[in-house]
């Protein structure tokens, strides 16, 4: 396997959505290249960090004047705050727009500049190829439940998240140790399933884990720090 | 000539209120054992149950605080509902003595947990590393969930009565008398499933997941390791 094809597989592989032979490619040229080891260090770093961002909700303020100006733009009555705006082309007027963010929209701007850049990469040399979007369509027609599990993870990760700066420090690297072993033997699990999606044992192994995840919160949550 | 008990007293006072937490301390429930539970929550350190004499109605409790700065609060609603809660950090060992049919509920975030001879309900839980380990155990419903420890259970089986022992990295032993009425249900990704001679009815069998009956299946029994094996045990 060749340098381009690794990077192309690896987020794929991070998140177990490729087959165990796709995933002994990986592995087998990881161990050779320094420059893909990093590249999915530097990956899995970004990864982490996505999973540690805290969940915002826009404000009813920012959904009215979202829907106001899309409003606006259909009936084209579209304007652009910009003194110096005024008749010309929409690059004109894009240009002359005032635009300003918060810190999370910036932060989920940024989350999705580099989704989109990892995703623009991955389908180099693939015309035609959907890849990642199709596989998670495929991982949730497998598992039916599974968003709902990881939805329910999320949800209280997100709280979880919030106080984590406070730990003990050795309490939090067991912790995320724990989580990380959980989520390596998810993403064994899920390529086996990719493999064979109508497996129940391996289906079942995959609720197992999310569960383990879930359980693992829900202990934090106990033992209150 | 120097005044012994002027000069030792305050010394030994002082080395007492240093040495005084190590020591251990505890405090005493009155219950009722049928209506009655205990709850006890851990951050890192070694819980032990045992049980106590057969109609006894007392919980003792004795904790010792082997480092750290770390809290023991005790709580209880009308000798009903017992509740342990260690805050702060720290490490902490508890010594229990309880009457046989109590309800049991341990968390500990790391450390072991041994719990010996109950017939009443018990729940047992590691969030990171350390073993879990019953013996002689009597009780109708055990669930055991350790991280990257072993699970071990030795006991006697009663009719209806739940089993659930689980591990993710860990094995899970179960020791079990050798006429056991039970259904099991075993399953492992990264290790094996050993039936310890048991003359099983499989309904499913792979080298991943074992369902099967031993006698007329009155018992469950649900043992789980993600990457560790499962051992089943025959005791003559």
């Amino acid at each position: 396997m060749e340098c381009r094809a690794t990077a192309r597989s690896l987020s794929d592989y991070l998140d177990g959505w490729i087959s165990a032979d796709e995933a002994r490619s990986v592995e087998a040229h990881l161990t050779g290249c320094p420059a893909c080891r990093s590249l999915k260090m530097e990956l899995t770093e970004l990864k982490n960090a996505a999973r540690e961002l805290p969940l915002h909700t826009p404000s009813k303020a920012m959904w009215a004047r979202i829907i106001n100006e899309i409003e606006a733009d259909r009936s084209g009555q579209w304007q652009p705050v910009g003194e110096d705006a005024g008749e010309g082309t929409w690059w004109e007027k894009f240009k002359s727009r005032r635009f300003s963010f918060s810190l999370p929209q910036l932060a989920g701007a940024g989350a999705l500049a580099v989704a989109v850049a990892v995703f623009g990469y991955s389908s180099l040399d693939s015309p035609g190829q959907t890849g990642r979007l199709n596989l998670a369509g495929a991982r949730t027609a497998v598992l039916p439940d599974e968003d709902q599990l990881i939805r329910e993870f999320d949800r209280r990760m997100a709280a979880i998240n919030a106080r984590k700066a406070s730990w003990d420090p050795q309490m939090r690297a067991d912790f995320e140790s724990q989580m990380n072993r959980i989520d390596q033997s998810l993403s064994k699990c899920r390529q086996m399933l990719n493999e064979k999606p109508d497996d129940k044992v391996h289906q079942e192994m995959v609720r197992s884990l999310h569960k383990e995840k879930i359980q693992l919160v829900n202990d934090v949550e106990r033992l209150k720090w | 000539m120097v005044n012994l008990d002027k000069t030792l007293l305050p010394a030994f006072l002082l080395a007492l209120l240093i040495c005084a937490p190590a020591l251990g301390q505890g405090r005493d429930f009155r219950v009722k054992p049928k209506e009655s539970s205990l709850e006890v929550i851990n951050q890192v350190g070694t819980i032990r149950v045992t049980a106590g004499a057969p109609g006894s109605k007392k919980v003792q409790i004795n904790h010792k605080k082997v480092s750290g700065d770390a809290k023991i609060d005790y709580s209880s609603e009308d000798d009903k509902k017992i509740k342990v809660e260690v805050t702060g950090k720290g490490t902490v060992d508890f010594e229990i003595v309880v009457p046989p049919s109590l309800d049991v509920d341990l968390l500990s975030y790391k450390g072991a947990i041994f719990v010996s001879d109950l017939t009443g309900d018990i729940k047992a839980r590691i969030t990171t590393s350390g073993n879990i380990t019953f013996t002689g155990m009597r009780s109708k419903k055990v669930e055991a969930h350790g991280s990257t420890g072993n699970v071990s259970f030795t006991g006697e089986l009663q009719d209806e009565g739940r089993y659930t022992l689980k591990s993710f990295s860990g094995r899970i032993d179960a020791t079990l008398p050798a006429d056991s009425d039970f259904r099991l249900s075993a399953s492992t990704f990264g290790g094996v499933i050993d039936l310890g001679g048991f003359a099983m009815k499989f309904e499913r069998q792979t080298n991943q997941l074992v369902e099967a009956s031993s006698g007329k299946g009155r018992a469950s029994v649900k043992l789980w390791s993600q990457e560790g094996s499962i051992h089943l045990h025959r005791k003559p």
